[in-house]
């Protein structure tokens, strides 16, 4: 599993309970269960812990595992048909023995950082039947002009290999995939009641960036989905929170991105915070998001070259738009019942989401949190 | 003409935000500063970022496989079952 997963686990063993009580910190376990139910019957199941807690001095550790149950249905049309090739194009999976059956897979993700003052560094692992990703990250953040303006600087490397499973229709090798990432995000107070926040991203991905077990329909036939290997991706955003005399808060954001497959996007989000009591508020958010195809894009490839040699069979490579509404509720019963000594160490969130897109899919998206502070 | 039209599209976009960027020093808002005593409405849970961000993450990695694009929130993770 590598050095990486060793050193954060020597890092658990290190951050003894007694070492956090020293500082006098409070730690703090962070619990989700999350639920995804999209239109083509795809389930995801989350459980997600997160672990948090002061180890010496300014030293601080985070630890997060996330346990993912993905259930795909079964292929509704005969393997290989143009009516099929939809029912795989959700989700990556094999199609081999008994395809009309449910698919089932299994992703464990564990990520440790140790935060010191302004830098923080962190090993992220991720691990299911036919992929294994793993990332190294660091960041730098400083306070400038008397705590006014915030600057923060971060770089990760992640190597992926990917390990197709048996497949009835296509073959490919095992394969790798490395993303080179780095931002710079700046934070301005603007006034008592307002600030805003700027960020840019770069990313560079190299490798296997298609759907090893997706077939498109070209020139008559069906043949294997083929990306290019390369692909420079990169963004901006801008995000602007501002404070109301009622106890709520009003929230936009903006993202632009582009990248070297031609695709560009752009993605609008509004947001209101409301205290209906002290301790408990509602957070009611719209997002609006609208991206041009990639080039090699087409409904209809003539021959099975495709465009430039690419063909896709992935929807996220035609123009696209989508919307998502969002309710949540947030509960800290520190406020809410603060003589309780056992209750109000508890926090509790309730999440809600619907998201849609012009391409006939929708996704229903539930979480429930709990939060203990010790 | 399609090309020529999303690359003007593009152009204007990323002036539109490198106009956002410069728009507080321009206007002086930043200039003024705000006391450690007046920030208390900012620190508030539902002014933080901070409050938002391992949410955010979350559904940038679930609509990375739903959509063409990724980013907003300063970094990237790796695989994701979902996909």
């Amino acid at each position: 599993m590598g050095r990486g997963l060793v050193a954060v686990l020597l890092g658990v063993c290190a951050a003894s309970p007694s070492a956090a009580q020293a500082t006098g910190d409070p730690a703090a376990v962070n619990g989700l269960f999350r639920l995804f139910v999209d239109s083509k019957h795809v389930l995801v199941r989350s459980l997600v812990q997160d672990y948090s807690m002061p180890v010496a001095g300014d030293v601080n550790l985070t630890l997060h595992w996330n346990n993912e149950h993905v259930t795909i249905p079964g292929v509704s049309a005969p393997v290989g048909s143009p009516e099929a090739i939809d029912a795989i194009t959700t989700a990556s999976r094999p199609i081999s023995g008994d395809a009309y059956q449910d698919y089932e897979k299994v992703r464990n993700e564990l990520e440790g950082q140790v935060t010191r003052g302004p830098v923080a560094v962190g090993y992220y692992y991720s691990m299911e039947s036919d992929y294994v990703g793993q990332q190294v990250s660091a960041t730098y953040n400083r306070d400038l002009r008397d705590d006014q303006l915030n600057l923060s600087f971060g770089t990760s490397w992640g190597w992926d290999d990917i390990l197709p499973l048996e497949n009835q229709r296509s073959t490919t090798a095992a394969s790798t995939k490395n993303t080179l990432h780095w931002n710079a995000v700046a934070t301005q107070l603007l006034s008592p009641t307002s600030v805003v926040r700027f960020g840019v991203e770069y990313n560079h991905v190299s490798g296997l960036q298609h759907n090893p077990y997706r077939l498109v329909y070209a020139g008559g036939t069906t043949v294997p989905e083929r990306h290019p290997d390369s692909r420079e991706r990169r963004d901006a955003f801008v995000k602007f929170h501002q404070y109301l005399s009622n106890r709520s808060s009003l929230q936009f954001d903006y993202r632009i991105y582009d990248d070297d497959w031609g695709v560009l996007s752009h993605e609008i989000a509004g947001g209101l915070s409301q205290y209906v009591t002290r301790g408990f508020y509602a957070r009611y958010q719209y997002r609006w998001y609208r991206q041009s195809s990639a080039n090699f894009w087409s409904d209809d490839y003539t021959t099975t070259q495709g465009i430039d040699g690419y063909l896709t069979g992935d929807y996220r490579m035609s123009p696209l738009s989508s919307h998502l509404f969002g309710l949540s509720l947030n509960a800290d019963l520190s406020v809410l019942a603060p003589d309780s000594p056992t209750l109000r160490r508890f926090a509790l969130t309730f999440d809600y989401e619907r998201y849609f897109n012009n391409e006939n899919y929708s996704a229903d998206i539930l979480e429930t949190g709990v939060e203990f502070r010790f | 003409m399609k090309i020529m039209k999303r690359a003007s599209w593009r152009r204007a976009a990323w002036l539109l935000l490198a106009a956002a960027l410069c728009a507080p020093s321009l206007t002086g808002c930043a200039a003024k500063g705000v006391a450690a005593y007046q920030r208390e409405n900012l620190a508030d849970p539902i002014m933080a970022f901070q409050t938002r961000a391992k949410k955010d993450a979350r559904r940038v990695r679930a609509l990375e496989a739903r959509e063409g694009s990724t980013g907003g929130i300063g970094g990237e993770g790796g695989g994701c079952a979902c996909k």
